[in-house]
């Protein structure tokens, strides 16, 4: 059993990909899936995807359930085969060097695949010896992240007695056994609570501050999105659809956002249609978008156009519910670039919990 | 509240591949240590069995003394649950293969298998480390069901001979672990192109009887009706039978056991290999 020396902090920019390249490098992606009845109908999960993510930067993927971002991880952690395109991984090619990249990187599935028959030491500790760790240096290392991840005092306990948050954390210790260079989290709080959520964002954060390493992050959420990334890539049916800065993409907007919910009535389409339309002529509106209980207007004025769009909807007798005013945030960019709002689909995280439960 | 600051960080890729029988062994070992965790599992797997020796061995054990087996013959000196006694561990090898494949699913459904194909483990150890924890399982059921056989010979007055005493009884539980971990192939295949555990479980229940019924393991051939005999010449399940009968009642037959290592060998190239490209075929 080779033991596994924590590689000095100097030696980490010695190996770092020269000449600045990037650590995960994504050119024309193509992921076809074989469905359906005898294998032929074709699903296109991804399209010609291109990116890369720079050595010690915090990426995300945002997107809706099927856009095609686990599809993307799980291709670059060398989980499934590429249809066609290349991918990278601190330059090793995932077909040709699948287990240099492997070895380089920890990831974090969407579903929680700790053995919940073993305590929480335990399934670090295997995880390690996956990675072929072994004796103190495996031991001083698990006994660190239990402290960091709060779970010393769980520690000896099967993980079949956890609550979700405590699962997931655990889930993410699994992935950061072996010290990755690049972490991948593939939805790492689908189905967690609000509260547990900010519990592991908190988590998350101090990793990458603390360890600087590489984290590649898919999330449905815009929040999380918006909260953690530094930089990131909204992808929709298999494409990236807009990618920069949260703060750029908002920026982008290059407006305020007037939001008007309608009040539910029979012919609710109709009288949205009739307030788009409306909204559509007042001076200095630059975009209006319906969306599921009324329309989002972005305006260069929001002041001023809030006024002649109420007096507008007013003359034309098109009752309102409610107005707001808002800086834009990664809803009205995702609004903007596919022309519908994000559903998310949310998993019930009780009935997900008891499922996981009984098999651990 | 400590913090990872002194712990540096990022490790390079380990330069030397871990030893290939490290991996298996760990594959192994988690697997072991769940059977550790939920000892009532393996207590129940063994009560089947044991209500087979008991029910069939007292309802049919005058009809097989009076005569049925040689008629008008001296009486024999053994009881029928000697006979019993081997179908018995053949119907339980065959019954734990064919839960191997619920494991399979159960770490597919719930992402671990994720933790093992995202590491730099050889795929081959994954799939070793599970059949080796298989066939210490289904050795360790083998051995328990001959030892209570054993105490009810001594305590409840039945008459097995043991021919071939402790060395035999290893004997049994290795042929019964290495016919189940060939045999296992199948519920593997099944778990990992379904990834659903009601097929693999059909799968298997309905394979268990007749291959148990279709072999020698219950009765002896001459007793089979004409094609029966014909079908289990060609059952795998006849030679660790036979190989297993000789061992508890007349001594070692090495003709037999061979004949039970050829049939285990042939049984699980077919089958592990369909696991094996199964397996292969993940993630593609």
């Amino acid at each position: 059993m080779n033991m596994q020396t924590a590689a000095p902090l100097a030696a980490r920019s010695s190996t770092a990909t020269p000449g600045g390249a990037p650590i995960i490098d994504v050119q024309n992606l193509v992921k076809v899936y074989k469905g359906g009845r005898g294998r032929t109908e074709e699903v296109r999960a991804v399209q010609e995807l291109s990116f890369a993510v720079k050595e010690g930067e915090f990426f995300g993927f945002l997107g809706p359930n099927g856009s095609g971002k686990s599809t993307t991880i799980k291709v670059i952690t060398t989980l499934l085969q590429k249809t066609s395109g290349s991918v990278t991984v601190a330059g090793y090619d995932v077909d040709r060097d699948p287990d240099a990249i492997r070895r380089l990187i920890g990831y974090t599935g969407q579903a929680i695949g700790v053995d919940g028959e073993l305590t929480g030491r335990e399934n670090l500790m295997l995880i390690g010896r996956f990675y072929h760790m072994g004796g103190a240096h495996l031991r001083r290392q698990v006994d660190e992240l239990l402290t960091v991840l709060q779970l010393t005092e769980a520690a000896e306990r099967r993980a079949n007695t956890y609550s979700g948050g405590m699962r997931r954390r655990l889930d993410l210790g699994a992935g950061l056994v072996h010290h990755p260079r690049v972490l991948f989290l593939d939805e790492p709080t689908t189905g967690l609570d609000p509260a547990t959520r900010n519990g592991v964002w908190e988590h998350l954060r101090r990793m990458h501050r603390t360890e600087g390493m590489t984290v590649f992050l898919t999330t449905q959420y815009m929040e999380e999105a918006d909260q953690l990334c530094e930089r990131l890539a909204i992808i929709d049916k298999g494409k990236i659809v807009a990618e920069g800065t949260p703060s750029a993409l908002k920026a982008d907007i290059g407006a305020d956002v007037v939001t008007v919910r309608l009040p539910r009535v029979d012919n609710f389409d109709v009288v949205r249609g009739q307030a788009q339309n409306a909204a559509q002529k007042v001076s200095g509106v630059k975009q209006v978008i319906p969306f599921d209980t009324g329309v989002t207007i972005h305006a260069t004025n929001a002041g001023a156009t809030l006024l002649e769009v109420l007096k507008v909807l007013d003359a034309e007798n098109i009752p309102v519910q409610e107005v707001a005013i808002s800086r834009p945030t990664l809803d009205e960019v995702f609004l903007k670039h596919t022309g519908r709002a994000m559903k998310i689909e949310e998993v019930k995280p009780q009935n997900m919990m008891m499922r996981r439960r009984g098999r651990g | 509240m400590t913090t990872m600051t002194e712990t540096r960080v990022v490790s390079q890729a380990a330069p030397v591949h871990g030893s290939a029988f490290a991996e298996i062994w760990w594959v192994a070992y988690r697997s072991l240590l769940r059977v550790v965790r939920s000892p009532m599992a393996l207590f129940f797997s063994l009560m089947m069995p044991l209500i087979w020796l008991v029910m069939f061995s007292q309802s049919f054990g005058n009809l097989f003394q009076r005569g049925a087996v040689a008629p008008g013959g001296p009486a024999l000196p053994y009881d029928f649950v000697a006979v019993m006694l081997p179908a018995t561990i053949v119907m339980t090898a065959i019954q734990s293969a064919s839960q191997s494949g619920f494991g399979m699913v159960a770490d597919i459904e719930s992402g671990f298998m994720d933790k093992f194909f995202v590491s730099p483990m050889r795929r081959s150890s994954v799939l070793l480390g599970k059949l080796l924890a298989d066939g210490i399982r289904m050795g360790i059921q083998a051995l328990l069901i001959l030892t209570i056989a054993f105490v009810l010979t001594l305590v409840a007055g039945w008459r097995i001979p043991f021919a071939t005493n402790v060395v035999g009884v290893v004997m049994i539980a290795v042929l019964a672990a290495l016919f189940g971990v060939a045999f296992s192939g199948l519920s593997n295949t099944v778990a990992l192109r379904t990834k659903s555990t009601e097929a693999t479980m059909m799968a298997s229940f309905s394979l268990t009887f007749p291959l148990l019924f279709m072999s020698t393991a219950m009765l002896p051939k001459a007793l089979l009706p004409g094609w029966v005999q014909s079908v289990s010449t060609f059952n795998p399940v006849s030679y660790l039978a036979d190989a297993a009968r000789a061992l508890i009642i007349s001594g070692y037959d090495w003709t037999l056991i061979g004949k039970a290592l050829v049939a285990i060998a042939i049984v699980g190239a077919i089958l592990n290999g369909m696991a094996i490209s199964a397996f292969r075929a993940q993630g593609k």
